[in-house]
């Protein structure tokens, strides 16, 4: 009996403790938030369509990209793959039958929940204005919108992240099958923990920033003010000190999805996996050095500008040293290109792009140019939604028969991959020229002269559209109507394919014991 | 917790497994993974206060002066006199700890109710501390009648209330839970995962403690020697 | 563990804590300039590895746990370091306080 008959009601979903339905919770819940960021992405993209603000007023626009941004980041993004993917897969991958507190995890999600309600409950009554980084002053003294709300929604869903995070690293301490050494990890598992040393490291950072934002903007009184000899720039340190780590949060478990895919596609065990450990591990702990890069010309000091820049560069070793063993794992590979494998380089692609792009924002006298224009917009859209939207969709296909039992139609995949890939790059690679060329962001009206590359972005950005209403549409059809998968479909190596798919609730019948490397891949040997 | 295990768990030893073929104390086993993951909630915690210490550290480099006048108006010996009730109150939870890992039912009861007794005191003082507070008119945005250097003055009482605030939130929250798991053991006797709880409680409580060991000279001790 | 030990060493400890207190009350009300804040904190760094070390067990505890220990007070020492990094070495211009309009 799979996890999946075990219960058919409601109340069986909500009050489960099994790992494998928080995590379908959590899809479910984050996939209600794409669409409802993606929503505000589109009216963004349809006003941009003119250089006039016509569809939307400068307040309404505000309010559009500040709602994009927080949805975005905090509701899909950070919770996407660990929350998700992460909580199906983990414990099966190192042969355990739960998480270490299953009781904490549904909580973590009833958190979510909580959250997800007062940062509705913020747009219902009338939105925020400050974007999603919340400066301050803006934030505390002169916006008229509902700051407090949405704080408290990120404050609140910040507590499910560090609870997550918790539970994943007790989990891969106390819990790995006989066997499962920690060299034996499969990336994925290894990138989930490192990404959760940072939830839990980070969040809290940020917890306490909003503490004294919301307490500040309520009492009139508060560290963060100049005009009581306070500091703005404190709330920056403190804000990117959780924010720019939150970016490893968001590419990192990415960086485990892709590198499981292509190993398993290129049929070839992954190039150098030790260095991937260790490049995984280094990416999480470089991350916490570099969050002034984000504060430039914010009137930090420029010494202090220069220490964060030279340890920025420095994050860019690790990260090359993924992309080159990537490749190398796909040179002589015997590659078969499906749906996930399509998402998988269609990451590796992106996320160089993006990480390339980085390094301009890391060099101080090309972000003076830089800074607050379209260029960091398009930068971070390569990392976020080319890098992580694309390997969390290519998990999704990945492991769609394991977690559903049912094949998706594999053409539907392809196109929707393709789609994706396309629509993605015509959206976002005009913007990268506007900002070069010094369109601002976050403002709803323009120059007419960038009007044509503002066109290609918002036509982009419709085909962005269909390629990820497309997933919903097969991959739900593919629940009532897809053929039944078996255990392995892809003849892939990890744990979790030992098993049937979909698992029974306690994942594996007989505790597997581990005696080998991970992605034991024969590079002659193609797909059944 | 012997010598033996006194190295990071990195081999492949599963643990589930290993109790599973007997080789390994169930009991033992839950403990080391309550201990582990509380540690790690002590991390995020300790983080979550981090951010509060660096504003603070913002305002004292900045306003030496400042702070210094301000934290004359704090009561430095009902914040003494708390600091000696919270660090005995840690001693009382580690005997608690202690008579439940013997399994000394009435005695960790009894322990318990003491460290919680401690923990309301030091709510009681912090309460009174407070009133006195709110009658110099020493709480910024709500009643903030402090004449000289306002500016400075205004920020460190307002560090002061969020610290302190949140600090005296922890600690009711201890005081709750310890006193729920006090009232568990009035009668039952006392199985295994109750000594783990009682285990990872101690541990809550030991660090609220050590928060208020840092916030005491930071609030209290700046400038006695005036 | 032997009964009466470890309750020993508690005891100790605790009396050691309670004498930190006096010191650190002491040595507060004595001019000592730049020394005040720092024998300050570093009595209370002392107070706080002594809770730590014996009420928490980590004298005793598997490197693991020392391991999370410490992860936090060096994350946090990234954060002072760094920020401190910009404090050290900025110039601050003070602007006149525009009043917000609308209020």
């Amino acid at each position: 009996m799979s996890y999946l008959e075990e219960g058919f009601t409601l109340r069986s979903w909500l009050t489960t403790r099994d790992h494998k339905r928080i995590g379908i919770l959590y899809a479910l819940a984050i996939t209600v938030f794409f669409f409802l960021g993606g929503a505000a992405a589109a009216i963004i993209r349809l006003e941009l369509l003119t250089p006039q603000g016509d569809l939307v007023s400068a307040d309404t626009y505000n309010k559009l990209f500040t709602i994009h941004g927080v949805v975005m980041v905090w509701f899909f993004l950070i919770p996407s793959i660990p929350s998700t993917l992460g909580n199906f897969l983990l414990p099966m991958m190192i042969g355990a039958r739960e998480v270490a507190f299953p009781r904490l995890n549904i909580i973590s999600w009833y958190i979510y929940v909580l959250g997800a309600t007062f940062t509705v409950g913020a747009v219902i009554a009338g939105g925020v204005d400050t974007g999603w980084t919340f400066y301050t002053p803006l934030s505390t003294l002169f916006s008229n919108t509902h700051v407090v709300a949405a704080v408290m929604g990120v404050f609140i869903v910040g507590f499910s992240s560090i609870l997550t995070g918790l539970n994943f690293i007790v989990t891969v301490h106390r819990m790995r099958a006989p066997g499962m050494t920690w060299f034996r990890m499969p990336l994925f598992v290894w990138a989930n923990y490192a990404t959760s040393l940072i939830l839990v490291l980070a969040t809290p950072v940020l917890a306490m920033t909003l503490v004294l934002l919301a307490t500040e903007r309520l009492l009139h009184v508060g560290i963060f003010d100049p005009a009581l000899g306070g500091d703005p720039l404190l709330f920056q340190h403190l804000f990117w000190f959780y924010s720019h780590p939150a970016v490893y949060i968001m590419v990192l478990p990415a960086m485990g999805v892709a590198s499981e895919i292509i190993t398993c596609f290129a049929r070839k065990r992954i190039f150098g996996y030790k260095f991937m450990c260790y490049a995984i591990l280094g990416i999480a702990g470089f991350g916490f050095l570099v969050w002034g890069h984000h504060m430039f010309v914010s009137g930090q000091s420029a010494y202090a500008g220069m220490v964060f820049s030279m340890l920025s560069f420095m994050v860019a070793v690790p990260s090359a040293i993924k992309v080159f063993n990537w490749t190398a794992t796909l040179y002589k590979g015997s590659i078969e290109f499906t749906a996930p494998m399509l998402y998988a380089l269609g990451f590796v692609g992106l996320f160089t792009i993006g990480g390339m792009t980085g390094l301009y924002l890391a060099a101080i006298a090309l972000d003076v140019h830089l800074t607050d224009t379209y260029f960091v917009i398009a930068h971070f859209h390569y990392i976020m939604v080319g890098g992580s939207v694309m390997a969390y969709l290519g998990g999704i296909h990945f492991w769609w028969p394991k977690i559903t039992g049912r094949l998706y139609s594999e053409a539907w995949g392809r196109v929707g991959a393709i789609t994706i890939f396309a629509g993605f790059n015509l959206t976002f690679f005009p913007q990268y020229l506007l900002g070069f060329l010094g369109m601002p962001r976050r403002y709803h009206s323009y120059p007419p002269e960038f009007q044509l590359l503002n066109i290609l972005s918002s036509a982009g950005a419709a085909v962005l559209a269909v390629g990820y209403l497309l997933p919903l549409i097969y991959l739900g059809w593919s629940l009532f109507l897809g053929k039944r998968a078996s255990p392995n479909p892809w003849h892939a190596r990890g744990l979790e394919w030992k098993t049937a798919s979909p698992p029974p609730k306690e994942n594996f019948h007989e505790t597997p014991e581990v005696d080998a490397v991970p992605y034991a891949y024969n590079p002659e040997e193609k797909l059944a | 917790m012997s010598a033996s295990s006194r190295e990071i768990d990195a081999g492949g030893r599963g643990e589930p497994d290993r109790h599973a073929r007997g080789d390994v104390d169930p009991r033992a086993w839950r403990e080391e993974t309550a201990s582990l993951g509380m540690w790690v909630f002590l991390a995020t915690e300790l983080m979550f206060f981090g951010g509060l210490f660096l504003a603070y550290l913002y305002l004292r480099t900045h306003d030496p002066e400042g702070v210094a006048a301000a934290s004359t108006h704090t009561h430095e010996w009902l914040g003494t006199i708390n600091t000696a009730i919270l660090l005995t109150s840690s001693f009382a939870m580690a005997l608690a700890v202690h008579a439940a890992k013997d399994a000394r039912r009435k005695a960790a009861q009894r322990l318990l109710v003491v460290t919680a007794a401690f923990g309301l005191a030091f709510l009681v003082v912090k309460g009174i501390e407070y009133g006195m507070e709110w009658r110099d008119g020493l709480v910024p945005g709500l009643r903030f009648t402090l004449a000289e250097n306002t500016r400075t003055a205004t920020l460190f009482f307002f560090l002061y209330f969020v610290a302190t605030g949140i600090h005296a939130v922890h600690l009711a929250i201890g005081v709750a839970t310890v006193l729920w798991i006090a009232w568990r053991l009035r009668a039952a006797a006392l199985p295994g995962w109750r000594v783990d709880e009682i285990d990872v409680l101690g541990l809550y409580w030991h660090f609220v403690d050590a928060v208020w060991i840092f916030l005491y000279p930071l609030f209290y001790l700046v400038n006695l020697n005036a | 563990m032997k009964a009466g030990r470890p309750i020993r060493a508690y005891a100790i400890t605790w009396a050691a804590l309670l004498l930190l207190l006096a010191l650190t009350f002491g040595l507060a009300h004595l001019k000592l300039g730049a020394f005040n804040p720092v024998a300050s904190l570093v009595i209370a760094a002392v107070k706080a590895a002594l809770v730590a070390l014996f009420f928490m067990h980590l004298r005793r505890a598997r490197a693991l746990l020392v391991l999370f220990a410490l992860v936090a007070p060096f994350a946090l020492a990234i954060l002072f370091a760094l920020s401190g990094a910009d404090y050290a070495t900025r110039e601050v211009h003070p602007a006149p306080w525009v009043a917000p309009r609308g209020e």
